[in-house]
């Protein structure tokens, strides 16, 4: 058995990682880093569940961590990257209205005030233990910086990975409010995979022309052929 | 065993769609799974005692009340009419290029799974559940629009899509919440909407405020509520009319339905008093901004669209006053509102098939001759929108009616502000028609557009539908007063 010490220091190492990444995701302009970057918040997710399952042993985190590993560090980025390749966007420089700089000191604003309101709301249920509660709040911060790069860029390739980020701050927020049954995470997961690859598809079509586009889809063969007449 | 027979009815649909070739044919097999949906859910409402028990549904996280079924129904009506529209209009695409012929049947397999995907979502008793499916209907109502090949519809889709899916995880959040307030209350966390109508009085206030905020957040952004209804206008404007009146009729009121019942489980507690204003506010706001934004609107569609946004504005305020009076306006008003709406993107699909701009799908509607052209259309639109701005003997009158008179009992100021309101909404609506019904090419000169012609597959529906609404405003039968009494004594307003 592994001193619960140690793990909870683990647990706050891996906290600061889910930070930079996310400062990371808000403030590039590289499009390419920001997919291994993804990966990389993914996995310290999965690392994360795998040490509350050695304190706390409920075989669903392990579950989850499996199941997070197989489908946000390995699918989701794999598939983006290959899309990514293929459209040969590289960088996304057009903000809609925040700068890189201006969405730091937000978000920065953001986490002090969703620690006071959490603090209110959890009040008295057993969330509030010290290191459980930073892991909500870190959780919902996470989903708001997600939400500020989904409405803030304009590429939709850009949103997507917004969205991404705020579905782990979900699943973060989940890990350590309470324990979800297996089903509902499952769930969850499926409707990301789905959104993932309807929202990369049609983004095909919005960065180029609609010739361009119904072509790559042929190519992709995500589109059918015309039919026999 | 039922949702054997509804997923079995769909599973055979995908098949026959996967084999056949002609546009036809897919239509056909569409409207027979609407029709054999709506047949079901009429069979369950005779022969069945509702709830139907769990033994019949076949499932535990699944349930049919008399909400969930009188939801059930007006779907599968809904559907049934817009896939026989759907007919001539679908081929009316295709015949001037605007739906490729590779994407048609994408389109019907994206059909046929939304209407399950619905019925799935108001049969789940699991609010886990029945948030999942919400969130496929986003989805696969998204490729619906996404299938027309025009940029602005991949555009109008991918918006659609964040707005919705970033508003709904924060009602995954709300669900966390409850499922935690559940826990700390009961020991162990349930999100089943039964057992948590029957704990609610004892979960804490504070938590429930929190949570049923946050799944409001993600409701409200399915139904078009102010501040998250900026998808919602060009959506609808963008989608082919028989998808857009299905958005309109059927996909809002799985939002006001998911605010409905999470607004029951937190007016068990004392939670509900400090939601019910909240909500009263949200409905204020979307009554203003459609209002509003109704004035200058140009495009019909648009028009129409907006109008869609201030009808969810008054449900909110319906849900808000959540007297058992209030309540039962509110769902009478989603029965009225779906059907009417229905019908209006109808005849609207029509003036856009005759008068679709060469420029873009979004330039102004120039419309000329229309009684000429489109008569039937013309009074569709005329008798639709005098409906839905809630003329008597429509139905929509009653529940604007008792829904705003349940409004001046609490506020009489609020109302007073509603109403001047719901008359902008209705003087654009008016002016709207009057400045475009009455533009006529000059007699001496010879009219330089043809007239298109409309299968009888597109008129049907119109004249159906408006027909439907007519009577349910003059007939009340005691049966359907009962019905819509047990649902409200289910929610326990």
């Amino acid at each position: 058995m592994i001193d619960p010490a140690f793990i909870q220091g683990l647990i706050k190492i891996l906290f600061v990682v889910v930070v930079i990444t996310a400062a990371y995701i808000i403030s590039t302009r590289n499009l390419l880093s920001l997919v291994s970057v993804y990966a990389l918040q993914s996995l310290s997710l999965v690392l994360i569940a795998l040490a509350l399952y050695s304190i706390e042993g409920a075989p669903v985190l392990l579950a989850i961590a499996a199941i997070t590993f197989a489908s946000k560090v390995l699918i989701i980025p794999y598939f983006i990257a290959t899309i990514q390749e293929k459209v040969r966007i590289r960088r996304d420089i057009e903000f809609h209205f925040l700068s890189p700089t201006t969405s730091l000191i937000i978000s920065m604003g953001l986490m002090l005030v969703i620690y006071i309101a959490l603090s209110k709301i959890l009040a008295g249920t057993h969330a509030r233990e010290s290191f459980l509660f930073f892991g909500a709040v870190l959780g919902i911060s996470l989903m708001l910086m997600g939400m500020m790069v989904t409405f803030s860029r304009k590429r939709a390739i850009t949103k997507v990975l917004g969205y991404l980020t705020m579905e782990n701050g979900v699943l973060l927020f989940g890990l350590f409010v309470t324990e979800l049954p297996f089903i509902i995470e499952f769930l969850i997961i499926i409707d990301l995979v789905i959104v993932v690859l309807l929202t990369t598809i049609l983004t095909v079509g919005i960065d180029s022309t609609l010739e361009d586009y119904h072509k790559r889809l042929h190519r992709f063969h995500l589109w059918e052929e015309e039919e026999r007449p | 065993m039922i949702l054997i027979a509804f997923i079995a009815c769909t599973v055979a649909a995908l098949l026959l769609i996967a084999i056949s070739h002609t546009a036809t044919r897919m239509n056909l097999v569409c409207t027979a799974q609407a029709v054999l949906f709506t047949l079901i859910t009429v069979y369950l409402l005779l022969f069945h005692a509702v709830p139907v028990d769990s033994f019949i549904i076949g499932n535990q996280y699944f349930f049919i009340d008399h909400f969930g079924i009188f939801e059930v129904l007006l779907t599968s009506v809904i559907f049934s009419f817009a896939a026989v529209y759907a007919r001539g209009y679908v081929a009316g695409l295709l015949e001037s290029g605007e739906l490729e012929k590779g994407s048609l049947k994408l389109f019907y397999v994206a059909w046929t799974l939304l209407l399950l995907l619905i019925v799935l979502a108001f049969c789940s008793d699991n609010l886990a559940l029945f948030w999942i499916f919400a969130e496929l209907t986003t989805i696969t109502s998204a490729i619906l629009i996404a299938t027309l090949s025009a940029r602005e519809n991949i555009d109008a889709a991918i918006k659609y899509i964040f707005v919705a899916s970033v508003a709904m995880l924060f009602s995954f959040v709300g669900l966390i919440f409850l499922f935690e307030t559940s826990r700390s209350a009961l020991g162990s966390g349930t999100l089943n909407w039964t057992e948590l109508m029957q704990h609610a009085a004892v979960f804490p206030p504070g938590m429930m405020v929190a949570a049923t905020a946050l799944v409001f957040i993600g409701f409200a952004a399915k139904s078009g509520i102010f501040p998250f209804h900026t998808w919602l206008p060009e959506a609808h404007a963008k989608a082919p009319s028989a998808v857009s009146a299905i958005l309109s009729g059927v996909l809002l009121n799985v939002g006001i339905y998911g605010i409905l019942r999470m607004f029951a489980i937190a007016h068990q507690n004392p939670a509900g008093a400090t939601i019910a204003p909240l909500i009263g506010l949200f409905g204020v706001l979307t009554i203003g901004i459609a209002a509003i934004s109704m004035l200058p609107q140009k495009n019909l569609k648009k028009l129409i669209a907006f109008s869609s946004v201030e009808n969810m504005g008054i449900l909110l305020i319906g849900i808000a006053v959540s007297t058992p009076l209030a309540i039962f306006w509110v769902l009478f008003h989603v029965m009225a509102h779906s059907l009417t709406k229905a019908s209006l993107f109808f005849s609207a699909g029509i003036l856009h098939r005759q008068y679709r701009s060469r420029v873009s799908a979004d330039a102004i509607d120039e419309i000329r001759d229309v009684f000429r052209l489109q008569p039937l259309a013309a009074w569709g639109i005329i008798l639709g929108g005098l409906a839905i701005i809630g003329m008597p003997p429509f139905p929509v009158f009653f529940s604007k009616f008792f829904i705003l008179l349940g409004l001046g009992s609490i506020s009489p100021l609020v109302l007073a502000a509603v109403l001047v309101l719901l008359f902008i909404a209705a003087v654009a609506l008016g002016y709207f028609v009057i400045t475009a019904f009455t533009q006529v090419t000059p007699p001496g000169t010879t009219p330089d557009i043809d007239r298109y012609p409309i299968p009888l597959s597109m008129k049907v529906p119109i004249v159906v539908l408006l027909c439907l609404a007519v009577i349910l405003g003059l007939v009340f039968t005691s049966g359907e007063i009962s019905f819509f009494n047990q649902i409200v004594a289910e929610l326990r307003f």
